[in-house]
């Protein structure tokens, strides 16, 4: 049986990946990009000088010919003929196929601005979109000469590429057309929130705004702004890529509408995952659930029983000083709002909890709690009726004035601190109590009750009595 | 006065014994470079089983009328096992007799015990609790460096070095003397990282901190390489010139961005890009595992994601830098290198392969086709005995499996199963107690043996005082049993005899001890292995011109993280974890008779968001309960644990009825360290 896969981003990989796994036979595997396979996500952090790019490649070529798979690069898909079951390719090729599977992703969303395209279709020289290898490479490049730039788009690739620019050291400005940053996670006060922080970063952030036109003079705003920039990048969002799909006659929404085996709803020889895929009415745009969508498709695939219900989502903003987690969709998701808002130091914490479980969450400027949120979030674990609001509260740690007579100073001999008081100095705590012989860890501690003993000429007893 | 060890952890601590009339008292030996005179409570407690009330001192047997066990002498309780053992092999052939070994043995008893399994009975059914132990990093160090020595270098050089990471040691509580070395390595501007989803007495003495979910270690190290790899704080020079398959490990770490590690380990991305930041910065670290990793399905895998940091980082082989394990058991290292391992022969040498037949052959007098092949890890003997094709008899040395076996339940069903259970040890454990037939041992300062440190030091456990009367050692009882069973060749039982012998065989082996004797040990504090001649100086530090694989490089082993094989649910929603207390030790069948040493029996360390859950205070009895087994005991409020993971330490019967069995795919390890279980007040 041949498989072929459409597209070689983080989904079709990790399909790869997981068909090796499973020991499939006959893969091909079609990337319309020239480079191996990398990871997509990563590429604000190498915008923003952290991450090398040579270090985001998934999979390189040898891989693929090391476990028999065919990896063809620079490869465009024209069309699909599903009757003779063949994809056809720009070069003129055919590329014939048992079963397939659309992993083609989504393509950048570019908000109608005048001046930005010219009349070649390409894009203004000032102008960048921002979703491929050579996208980045095409604005890490222009930054040598540039000192400011425009960001279009507060979501959180926006947020990303407007914070990686400006650790890159050049004048930021964001232009969002909601009424609040991160308008599809989260809500207007955590919105107010980040808007604050990043203005604090030094970002200025225009909301409620569209950037309308592309002028010698700068980038003009529908609310009467013209922002003078080098650059201008594109993160308005994207949408799936779905054309291949609806050549072929697929029923395509949003994305090409599949059923619970991740099975086209017209041909159960094609498959999508990833962005381009529409389950159950949603499509998603994170590498979570295009992984685990990958990983039941490799299941199908191999003759293994799958049925897919939807993913969790976590989204993180990947951005320096700048802290955002959203678990699921805090704005539209039924329960009771647990919430916490201190706009003093800049930090917005909600739970949203149905029966005790965590269905929703939205943390901006602190993720101390993070770690355990997440856990909880994904395992649907049954919270008690203080917990949530324990959640959101930080840890206070305690440490008593004086420590009790009873308190246990030395672990390694079993040493208390009232022993050790009884004794006159280091050496006779060490011969007769044997404390900070074995690990040493407790010697700060009992120099410090040596040094605050009683003087000896105070009777013992009387101290207990008068000790608060 | 006499100079030894310690008879508990792999440190094996110097110290000096004084005869004061009848009474034996530890004293501090200064001059043993490990722990320079400082010992534990356990150390300085070690003579509290000296006398014990329940200290056995006459063999005894299952009465067939009664069912209880009565005294017997030594000729008729070793006739009785020897014939029971004859009967079996003749009817059900040699594979139908086990044998259960112990890293506290020493090494002679560990070599015999091997031979007498290959030799008298001819079984191929040998394994040890070792393999409990630390077996996953065994596993993990031979793949990546061709060799298995817990610390390639001597303990004190943590002190030289720039950042030492620990994954998964609790050591100031576990080894306590070994914290003294994270002291001055701080006051030398050094830092420690402790990664534990408990923050532990370790946890308080570092300098970050990482707190994660059990059995996400693998995701930490991966995500680790991700940074690094990003940042260009790979050392390509020493990857081209010392290892080989990066290429792939690289890849693989492309995939695990910090946020994905903090989705999975429930670390937060910053604490990882930290800890990055700080090992990028160092020009020397030290990465050592220890139980927390390694006791999971996939632990060897974490072992060896750890190492693809150090290897990556170039460490492993530079001064004062590399990978290391903290090996547990007194002899944990010397105990997994002669022959008490289903799958091995003296010297560290592998069962199959023909050479090494060949070799201890010769040394052992019998013909190489005569010795039996692999056989089954340590729990999955257990788990056949009594089956069809497990074994009918178990004879066990130096270990309390009911208490330490995972699934314990299960384990004490396959016991009860047997026709024939035989255990020597010092007191009536809880294994012992099931047994046929129970032989009175000597311990520690009544015999003399050597032993190998977690640094593959080999030292010398002197006698000192004379075993009670109708006490045996355990080479004794080999010998007799070896005689009663005709086996072939000698059974020396005088320990300095059988070190001369293991050193021949292991000679030429990974772990060779030819050219140590016990005055080189007296002289030289200890000798480090591998020491093939008289005139070799011993080998403290390792790989520093290469690795002892093929082609002298180490490996980079490609590794992806599957998780542990029981993930919390609706009925079983928290990790339960487990581990060890101070003044405890193992099963406990030691420590826990000692008065010195405070014995508050188990209890379920948890969080007080989980206590509040639950409905319980600090000191209420709680029930934890997995898919095999409950236990209750007293809930320990502290807000030093993962909310969502409780603790319950091994040293009682319990603990282990609630663990998992499932094993690691290549060491065997069970997973110990991570399972799904339910708190209910």
């Amino acid at each position: 049986m041949t498989t072929v896969v459409v597209g070689a981003g983080m989904a079709a990989t990790r399909l790869v990946e997981e068909l090796v796994r499973r020991g499939h036979p006959q893969l091909t595997v079609l990337g319309d990009e020239p480079h191996p396979p990398y990871n997509r996500i990563l590429l604000s952090a190498v915008l923003e000088g952290t991450h090398r790019p040579e270090s985001l490649t998934l999979r390189d070529p040898e891989w693929y010919t090391d476990h028999g798979v065919t990896l063809r690069l620079g490869a465009r898909v024209l069309g699909l003929d599903r009757e003779r079951r063949e994809v056809l390719l720009v070069d003129g090729t055919t590329v014939a196929y048992d079963r397939l599977v659309l992993a083609t992703g989504s393509i950048p969303t570019l908000p109608p601005i005048r001046g930005m395209v010219r009349r070649d279709g390409t894009l203004h020289p000032q102008v960048h979109a921002f979703r491929s290898l050579d996208d980045c490479r095409g604005l890490v490049a222009a930054l040598d000469t540039a000192r400011t730039a425009v960001v279009v788009g507060g979501g959180l690739l926006g947020l990303q590429v407007a914070r990686a620019l400006s650790v890159r050291g050049l004048t930021i400005e964001v232009v969002e057309g909601g009424e609040h940053l991160l308008r599809s996670q989260v809500g207007t006060r955590a919105g107010a929130v980040l808007e604050h922080g990043l203005e604090r970063l030094g970002t200025a952030v225009y909301t409620g705004a569209r950037a309308v036109r592309l002028t010698d003079t700068g980038l003009v705003l529908d609310n009467g702004y013209t922002l003078d920039t080098d650059l201008v990048v594109l993160t308005a969002g994207g949408r799936p890529s779905t054309s291949l799909a609806r050549g072929a006659g697929l029923t395509v929404r949003r994305g090409v509408v599949v059923d619970d085996r991740l099975r086209s709803v017209d041909d159960g020889r094609v498959q999508a995952i990833g962005d381009c895929a529409e389950h159950a009415g949603r499509t998603t745009g994170f590498v979570p659930p295009a992984w685990e969508q990958a990983r039941l498709v490799a299941a199908d695939l191999c003759g293994e029983q799958v049925s897919y219900s939807g993913s969790r989502s976590v989204a993180r903003l990947r951005a320096t000083d700048l802290e955002v987690a959203v678990l699921g969709d805090p704005e539209r998701t039924e329960g009771e709002v647990v919430e916490m808002s201190n706009p003093v130091v800049g930090t917005h914490r909600k739970l949203v909890v149905r029966d005790g479980v965590i269905v929703g969450a939205t943390l901006v400027g602190d993720l101390s709690r993070i770690g355990l949120l997440t856990q909880h979030y994904d395992r649907g674990t049954v919270l008690g009726p203080h917990e949530p609001g324990a959640l959101l509260l930080g840890d206070r740690p305690t440490r008593p004035a004086q420590l009790p007579d009873d308190a246990e100073i030395c672990a390694c001999a079993g040493v208390t601190a009232g022993r050790i008081r009884t004794c006159g100095s280091l050496d006779q705590v060490t011969s007769t109590t044997r404390a900070t012989t074995g690990c040493g860890g407790c010697a700060p501690a009992v120099r410090q009750l040596l040094a605050h003993r009683p003087a000896l000429s105070t009777p013992r007893q009387g101290m207990e009595g008068t000790r608060p | 006065m006499t100079n030894t060890h310690c008879p508990y952890c792999s440190l094996q601590c110097g110290m000096t014994l004084e005869r004061t009339g009848p009474a034996l008292e530890v004293t501090p030996w200064p001059e043993f470079p490990v722990n320079e005179g400082a010992l534990c409570r356990k150390g300085w407690a070690a003579a509290g089983l000296r006398g014990h009330r329940e200290r056995l001192t006459t063999p005894l047997v299952r009465d067939s009328h009664t069912g209880a066990l009565r005294t017997a002498d030594w000729d008729e309780a070793l006739d009785l096992v020897a014939g029971r053992l004859r009967d079996l092999r003749e009817t059900d052939g040699p594979d139908s007799v086990a044998v259960f070994g112990g890293g506290g043995l020493t090494n002679e008893k560990a070599y015999q015990l091997g031979k007498f399994a290959r030799v008298a009975l001819g079984t191929s059914q040998i394994d040890y609790n070792g393999r409990w132990c630390m077996s996953s990093a065994a596993s993990a160090a031979n793949q990546a460096f061709g060799i298995d020595r817990g610390l390639p270098f001597p303990l004190a050089d943590l002190e030289q070095t720039d950042v030492l990471v620990l994954v998964g040691s609790n050591l100031a509580e576990t080894m306590p003397p070994a914290a003294r070395h994270l002291d001055r390595l701080r006051d030398r501007g050094g830092r420690v990282v402790v990664i534990d989803p408990r923050r532990t007495s370790t946890a308080d003495r570092a300098d970050l901190f990482i707190q994660p979910v059990p059995g996400t270690d693998l995701p930490l190290a991966l995500g680790l390489l991700h940074l690094l790899d990003a940042g260009g704080a790979v050392d390509e020079e020493y990857i081209a010139a010392r290892t080989t398959g990066f290429d792939a490990v690289r890849c693989t770490a492309a995939g695990w961005w910090p946020e994905r590690v903090e989705r999975v380990s429930g670390v937060p991305a910053g604490e990882l890009r930290e800890l990055a930041g700080l090992l990028a910065a160092a020009g020397r670290v030290v990465v050592l595992t220890a139980r927390g990793a390694e006791q999971h399905t996939q632990g060897t895998a974490t072992v060896l994601g750890w190492v693809n940091v150090a290897l990556a980082l170039g460490m492993p082989g530079r001064e004062f830098s590399g990978y290391g394990c903290l090996t547990g058991q007194g002899n944990g290292q010397g105990g997994r290198e002669h022959g008490q391992k289903c799958d091995q022969l003296p010297g560290y040498r592998m069962i199959d392969d023909p050479a090494a037949r060949e070799h201890v052959a010769r040394v052992w007098g019998v013909d190489p086709a005569s010795l039996p092949g692999r056989g089954r890890s340590a729990y999955e003997l257990l788990d056949a005995l009594g089956t069809d094709d497990g074994a009918r008899a178990l004879l066990v040395f130096g270990s309390n499996i009911v208490v330490s076996a995972p699934n314990a339940t299960q384990v004490g069903e396959r016991l009860a199963s047997l026709d024939l259970l035989v255990v020597a040890d010092i007191v009536l454990s809880e294994t012992a107690a099931l047994a046929d037939v129970v032989l009175p041992v000597t311990q520690w300062a009544e015999e003399t043996g050597t032993m190998t440190n977690l640094e593959g030091r080999v030292v010398l456990r002197e006698r000192a005082v004379a075993p009670p009367e109708g006490v045996r050692s355990d080479l004794d009882v080999l010998a007799g049993l070896a005689e009663r069973l005709s086996a072939p060749g000698p059974f020396h039982t005088h320990p300095e005899t059988i070190f001369a012998e293991l050193g021949a065989a292991s000679a030429g082996g990974h772990a060779d001890y030819a050219g140590i004797d016990y005055d080189r040990i007296r002289a030289e504090h200890g000798v480090f292995w591998p020491c093939p001649t008289a005139d070799h100086p011993g080998t403290p530090r390792m790989f520093e011109g290469s690795f002892p694989t093929v082609d002298g490089r180490a490996r980079f082993v490609d590794v992806e993280h599957v998780g542990a094989a029981e993930q919390p649910c609706e009925d079983y929603p928290v990790h339960l974890t487990t581990g060890r207390v101070l003044a405890q030790y193992q099963s406990g069948a030691q420590t826990r008779r000692i008065r010195d040493l405070a014995d508050p029996g188990p209890f379920v360390e948890m969080h007080p968001m989980l206590a509040d859950r639950i409905g319980v205070v600090d000191g209420q009895p709680v029930v934890v309960s997995t898919r095999r087994g409950e236990l209750q005991a007293p809930a320990r409020v502290v807000a030093t644990i993962r909310p969502d993971t409780v603790f319950v330490p091994f040293h009682w019967v319990g603990a282990n009825r609630l663990t998992n069995d499932a094993l690691d795919p290549s060491s065997r390890m069970p997973e110990f360290k991570a399972c799904a279980a339910a708190v209910r007040s």
